[in-house]
């Protein structure tokens, strides 16, 4: 009787001990057994970021983008409202303009710093000769100071698709809700598109200290 | 015999809540009793004063619980003690949330660096956004001036005092990776710092011990510690803080990088992401097959840092 007691509590104990592993190893490994590249492969279903409710529409002036990004539309932040002293056509019209005026008038604060050695952009290669108030592009197609990116585009193709994807520029404020994403000219000079050389903001010590 | 034994082991676990929750309560009314009572004698018996409710709110701080074991009621009252506390300390109405992670999402972060320049506006938006302590220059990010070729930021120099970027170098910036496999969740002997369900490894200030096993542990140089009080300029106080995110530390503990807790969970990116003038700093859900991260890891060339440790870390640099 004892043996069979004996005998039946070994058996008790080690069916406890196989529970006990098994959920060791699930409650271990129950994200971590795959690893996180198996389980950003096998989501594949949308996320609706319209859900994150505390991502509300942004105080600045954006525009609808007349291109798709990975099937969905999007807002790019507006130009025309940045440039001072549009429309163009007020001054670029027949009307004459007095010599003492024209230094106010001239854009003479413009650095033409665009395309490589002999490559350089002249102004009327982006501005329209007849209407200063669009953008005119190689084929003589027109193009809306706020969708800029249709133009710079046409040579930055490159570029152009990662800021479509997201692998260039960024997104204003927000990585939900509604996506909005910065202009090629709000962080670019289109007059001179590189990023100029600066003082850094700060200095970081060395990584073991 | 066995079966006996675990029997009566099992009935003094059932038993044992009941038990330490009525030690805890005597004690806790004991010592607030306590508390009442000296500083009613202090300041002559005139109960209902600052001191005396400084005094009580730090008793029921002290007998809190760990907050993965809170129930929101408790996390509330907590946070509101937290903000009461502040008020009184320091003068300031902080707002600090206890706000839980969205279902699916798992936040993702990716870091270009071609693109980089070495402006570390990053590093200073971060600075003030988690109220790092001034004193003693804690930084969350790092920025790295690395040679062609290099790609362990241990060899760059993070010191360079001239004017950015210079030819022929490149930038890569440091911080908390926000492993998978944490090797510093594990270190941790009092498990004050975990991973939440939206893959942000965080840190109940009041639980770490200050063991530092987590600084240690951490291949990355991710996690940074609390030698003395934070010192933070009053009027440079933000105010919008989380409980697990940028409420203010105290001497004694680890802090870290949390992709900026307070923020993300509300929809905003974090403030390194959002001060970046160059765009190389790429946010988001990598559940959501739609989002900028997700492009990144799909379309560019990719990598983490020491892979090979399988740590799985939640952070990719990439080039253009």
């Amino acid at each position: 009787m004892s043996k069979f007691s004996y005998a039946a509590g070994l058996l008790l104990g080690a069916l406890a001990a196989v529970i006990l592993i098994s959920q060791a190893a699930t409650a271990s490994g129950s994200p971590g057994s795959e690893s996180v590249k198996d389980r950003i492969e096998q989501a594949i279903e949308p996320f609706d970021s319209l859900k994150v409710t505390t991502a509300y529409p942004l105080p600045v002036k954006t525009v609808e983008a007349k291109e798709q990004y990975q099937g969905g539309s999007f807002k790019v932040l507006a130009r025309k409202d940045q440039i001072t002293r549009f429309r163009c056509s007020v001054c670029h019209n027949d009307k004459m303009v007095k010599v003492r005026n024209g230094a106010l008038f001239t854009h003479s604060d413009i650095q033409l710093n665009h395309g490589l050695g002999r490559n350089q952009l002249t102004c009327n290669e982006c501005h329209a000769i007849e209407n200063r108030d669009v953008l005119v592009d190689k084929q003589g197609g027109q193009i809306d100071f706020d969708h800029s990116y249709q133009l710079c585009g046409k040579c930055h193709f490159r570029q152009k698709r990662d800021w479509l994807g997201g692998a260039h520029g960024k997104r204003e404020t927000y990585w939900a809700g509604e996506r909005v994403i910065r202009n090629c000219t709000s962080c670019h000079n289109p007059h001179s598109p590189a990023f100029p050389t600066k003082m850094p903001a700060t200095y970081s010590l060395p990584l073991d200290e | 015999m066995d079966s006996g034994n675990n029997q009566i082991e099992k009935m003094q676990t059932e038993n044992m809540p009941e038990k330490k929750s009525s030690r805890r309560d005597f004690l806790k009314n004991m010592s607030i009793a306590a508390a009442a009572g000296s500083a009613g004698l202090v300041v002559g018996g005139c109960s209902g004063t600052p001191a005396t409710e400084k005094m009580g709110l730090k008793w029921e701080e002290y007998f809190k619980k760990h907050y993965r074991l809170m129930t929101q009621e408790e996390k509330d009252a907590t946070v509101t003690r937290l903000e009461r506390l502040a008020k009184l300390e320091r003068g300031i109405n902080v707002q600090i949330s206890d706000q839980g992670p969205h279902e699916q999402v798992l936040f993702g972060y990716a870091f270009n660096i071609s693109r980089c320049k070495g402006y570390m506006d990053c590093v200073e938006a971060c600075v003030r956004e988690n109220n790092l302590d001034r004193r003693t220059k804690t930084q969350y990010v790092r920025i790295f001036e690395m040679d062609p070729g290099q790609l362990d930021p241990s060899a760059g120099d993070g010191q360079y005092h001239h004017e950015v970027p210079v030819k022929n170098k490149f930038y890569m910036g440091v911080q908390c990776f926000h492993c998978e496999n944490a090797p510093c969740i594990k270190a941790c002997p009092t498990k004050a710092t975990w991973r939440e369900p939206d893959g942000i490894v965080v840190i109940d200030y009041d639980w770490c011990i200050g063991c530092r096993y987590c600084l240690a542990a951490c291949p990355y140089w991710g996690r940074r510690f609390n030698w003395g009080d934070p010192e933070v300029p009053k009027d440079e106080i933000n105010l919008n803080q989380h409980y697990l995110g940028n409420r203010m530390r105290m001497k004694g503990v680890m802090e870290k990088c949390t992709f900026c807790i307070q923020r993300t969970r509300k929809g905003k990116l974090p403030a390194c992401a959002d001060a970046c003038p160059t765009g190389s700093r790429v946010f988001g859900n990598l559940l959501d097959p739609n989002s900028e991260i997700r492009f990144v890891l799909k379309n560019k060339k990719v990598f983490r840092f020491k892979e090979d440790l399988g740590t799985e870390p939640k952070f990719w640099y990439f080039m253009d």
